[in-house]
């Protein structure tokens, strides 16, 4: 085991957990504040990533694409809350769960239906191209560009929840509801707002992943699993805690991928099941 | 015997002659597989969206123990249902002690744990291709591979298992898991350990999902990877919820309904996941448990004391 | 001969120190009130001795042993029984059921939990249908209860307790919300129930509580304040001085 590969596999680790981490905090605001799994949060960071496919091969800008994509993924959750979740309150939070359900199976299949069930690869923007010499590695330039990006957006996103008014407001949603609504804020605008937002966060998550793992069909179903591990491990509306247990099972993955590849992915839900074991309140719930 | 009771002899009977054997039978086996899951979401208020864990892991264990050992018919099915008990005691030990939200979200995980494992573990499972050759076991001598022997067989199993999931929901315990549903700070109170009977109804479920696991492996001859993935899970949530959490019977209805809808929609087109999709999109947003409720209803109306009180647009 | 104490029990959220060295002893057989001003730690002092909350500090005895730290559902098998001040009910299942619930936790024996019908234990539907009828409320029983009105849930909230045929009653305020006339009959119940069982009471009411208690611990701030009979309360000036503003002492 030369340094040199640990090093890479670590960084590997980091990038992807900040997206796991990216993941987990856009389903934690879903989550928190309409009170259902938000099962269709892996389809939206697959057809963010599929967006930006169709938007550089269409305009041929990766920057563009990096733009419109989660814009065009927030407004396909403004979508899905307006015309779907919204008519179910009546019904019960089983029901609108069940609805994100079903989205999650249409959009799999729509992906496969509009680009094939192959999956494809999406080069890196030429800016992006090659590798930094970090001394005891060399690393590629776009993975080191995700991991800047995937932080800015997390600190972005801290700031908005730390210091804008709609930031408090959202996050007065997650903890209590009723009072939000007392407060005469309009609860259903906060809805639909907190949707489009964990919607932008899966999209922009897909878009920055596109040149690094490329893209199939079933990217967005095993996301999924992933993101519910992040929430589950740090705490429904914890920022923080998302980005500790994204990155830590970023790194867990990608070290048990030098040694047994084919238990990758599986660690991540074994690290999960064994935290929980110690912890049953997740990395820093309260008992 | 009641009315219900009459009536759902009735439809064993009536089955086979309307459909095709095989869906016949397939339509019990998932009866059996919502029976479980309604233990959990109608009774205890658990909406476990992991079911496919328990059934998918029996389904590969008996598969397996057919296909390469031909053992005993009854082992097969009794060791189907342990190994749904127990991996469900193993999950749901994790999943009991997180409520609400968080309790969906782990169910849905550990699935995820589950199929990956089956995924990678191609030796075995045959991962994407697998499991085939699982074949039809003999039953006293007699070989079930006729498909009217097999539904007979098959529906025999369900008659039991709505026999036994009506003593468990007639029982103390059924009443202890309706008080948590209700309200888990004041059955605690009154000297109920929560989790721990949470627990027990997970197993129950498990055990229930194992025994539908080994009959679909049976049936099919191949056990599916997607037999333990996820589509399973929300499967089963659909159909229980579709048919009504809030009675016993809920379940059948359920499967009825849903098994008609994904047999239909699978002569339709090679995409026909996308159609499911779609319909339970439209059945989620068009009945909103309205219809279904009235539904649910009517059925609890004849079947008497069977009501579990609580109704399906109750969130967990 | 003392049935419940607490040695310098104390629970803090955060800063708030919401009980704060509480010590008290509760006799046998007699009927202990728990008064004070809103926000005195009342109801949180009951939360900690049913195991709700863990105490900061300090333990809890009761019939000799300690059992600071059991578990609600541990606490209840011990013998003590608990009304809600906010009425904590199984809304779906019928009056019997409710209190049936509380009588089969108690039940020596759990054999046939899950495969015997719930109406073939012997004895437990009586124990449930005497703790209706000692509220008054035997003739609804059938009935799903949230279909009873205010004023009978709480009759129910009180019998559920008493289906548990406990040692000890902590009764939360069963009074709270009910009108001057129901007022009156849950007075009169709490009355008969006195002697029979040992009962900790907490109330606003201070008619009823000088009339019935035995003894008295009132509350401020987490803190006790003073305790003694009703008669030595009534003329203590700490008393009067925390409940300036609140509840007026008579």
């Amino acid at each position: 085991m030369n340094t040199s590969l640990l090093l890479s596999q670590i960084l590997n680790g980091v990038v992807t957990g900040m997206l796991y981490a990216l993941m987990g905090i856009g389903l934690s605001i879903i989550t928190g504040i309409l009170n259902i799994p938000n099962f269709a949060h892996g389809a939206m960071f697959a057809v963010g990533a599929y967006l930006v496919y169709t938007v550089i091969n269409a305009l041929g800008n990766f920057w563009l694409a990096l733009i419109l994509a989660p814009v065009g993924v927030a407004l396909l959750g403004l979508v899905i809350e307006y015309a779907g979740i919204r008519r179910l309150y009546a019904a019960g939070h089983d029901y609108q769960l069940l609805l994100t359900f079903g989205l999650s199976l249409i959009v799999t299949e729509g992906i496969i239906i509009v680009w094939g069930p192959v999956g494809m690869s999406q080069p890196p923007p030429p800016l992006l191209r090659g590798g930094v010499d970090l001394g005891i590695t060399i690393y590629p330039k776009y993975r080191l560009f995700v991991m800047v990006m995937a932080g800015l957006l997390v600190l972005g996103a801290w700031l908005f929840f730390e210091k804008t008014r709609y930031g408090a407001i959202m996050r007065a949603g997650i903890e209590d509801k009723e009072m939000v609504s007392l407060l005469g804020i309009d609860i259903h605008r906060l809805f639909t707002a907190a949707f489009a937002l964990g919607a932008y966060l899966a999209g922009i998550a897909g878009a920055l992943t596109a040149p690094i793992r490329g893209l199939n069909p079933l990217m967005g179903v095993d996301m999924l699993g992933i993101a519910f591990v992040v929430v589950a491990l740090g705490g429904l509306g914890n920022l923080p805690g998302a980005i500790v247990a994204g990155l830590m099972i970023g790194v867990a993955q990608s070290l048990v991928a030098l040694v047994w590849p084919e238990a990758s992915v599986a660690v991540i839900f074994a690290v999960m099941a064994a935290v929980l074991l110690v912890r049953p309140q997740g990395l820093f719930g309260i008992r | 015997m009641s009315r219900a009771w009459l009536a759902v002899l009735a439809a064993v009977v009536v089955l086979p002659l309307v459909v095709r054997h095989a869906i016949a039978t397939e339509i019990w086996i998932f009866a059996i597989f919502g029976l479980g899951l309604n233990l959990l979401l109608g009774y205890t208020g658990l909406l476990s969206f992991g079911q496919a864990t328990f059934f998918g892991s029996a389904a590969y264990v008996g598969g397996y123990l057919l296909k390469h050992y031909g053992t005993n018919v009854f082992l097969v099915l009794a060791l189907g249902v342990v190994v749904g008990a127990v991996s469900a005691a193993a999950v749901g030990y994790l999943c009991v002690q997180r409520s609400g939200l968080y309790f969906i979200m782990l169910t849905f995980a550990l699935n995820q744990m589950f199929y990956f494992t089956a995924y990678q573990w191609t030796s075995v499972t045959g991962g994407e291709d697998g499991m085939p050759g699982v074949p039809r076991p003999r039953l006293f001598g007699v070989g079930l591979d006729d498909s009217l022997a097999y539904y007979a067989f098959a529906a025999v199993l369900f008659l039991l298992s709505l026999w036994v999931m009506t003593r468990i929901v007639e029982s103390p315990l059924g009443k202890i898991l309706v008080a948590i549903r209700e309200n888990e700070l004041r059955a605690e109170a009154v000297g109920y350990d929560a989790a721990r009977f949470k627990l027990l109804a997970f197993v129950i479920g498990g055990a229930f999902s194992g025994l539908a696991g080994v009959l679909y492996a049976m049936l099919f001859g191949i056990v599916p990877l997607e037999a333990i993935g996820f589509v399973f899970s929300g499967n089963v949530v659909f159909a229980t919820l579709i048919g009504g959490s809030g009675s016993l019977y809920g379940p059948l209805i359920g499967s009825f309904v849903f098994i008609w809808l994904s047999e239909s929609v699978s002569v339709m087109w090679q995409r026909w996941p996308l159609l499911l999709g779609v319909a339970f999109v439209i059945v989620v947003l068009f009945l909103r448990g309205g219809v279904v409720e009235a539904w649910a209803r009517f059925w609890s109306w004849r079947a008497g004391r069977h009501v579990a009180p609580g109704t399906a647009g109750d969130a967990p | 001969m003392t049935l419940l104490s607490t040695e310098a029990l104390a629970k803090s959220f955060g800063a708030l120190a919401a009980v704060d060295g509480v010590s008290l002893a509760v006799e046998t057989g007699s009927l202990h009130s728990v008064i004070g001003p809103n926000g005195a730690g009342k109801t949180t002092l009951f939360n900690l001795l049913t195991g709700q909350f863990a105490p900061t500090s300090g333990r809890i005895l009761f019939d000799g042993r300690d059992v600071t730290g059991t578990p609600p559902y541990g606490i209840a098998h011990l013998g003590i029984a608990r009304s809600f001040q906010r009425t904590s009910l199984f809304p779906a299942l019928t009056l019997l059921d409710n209190v049936w619930m509380a009588a089969f936790a108690r039940h020596p024996s759990w054999r046939g939990l899950v495969w015997r019908r719930a109406d073939r234990f012997p004895g437990l539907a009586d124990r449930a249908r005497a703790a209706l009828a000692e509220v008054g409320l035997d003739g609804k029983a059938d009935r799903p209860a949230r279909e009873i009105s205010h004023g009978e849930q709480r009759q129910l909230e009180l019998a559920i307790a008493l289906a548990a045929a406990p040692k000890l009653l902590l009764l939360d305020e069963p009074a709270a919300g009910l009108s001057a006339e129901e007022t009156r009959r849950m007075v009169a119940l709490v009355r008969t129930l006195k002697g029979r069982f040992t009962i900790v009471l907490i109330e606003h009411k201070i008619d009823l509580i000088m009339s019935i208690s035995d003894r008295i611990t009132v509350m401020h701030f987490g803190r006790v304040i003073a305790e003694g009979s009703p008669a030595e309360i009534q003329r203590n000036p700490e008393v009067r001085r925390a409940y300036l503003g609140g509840v007026a002492a008579p």
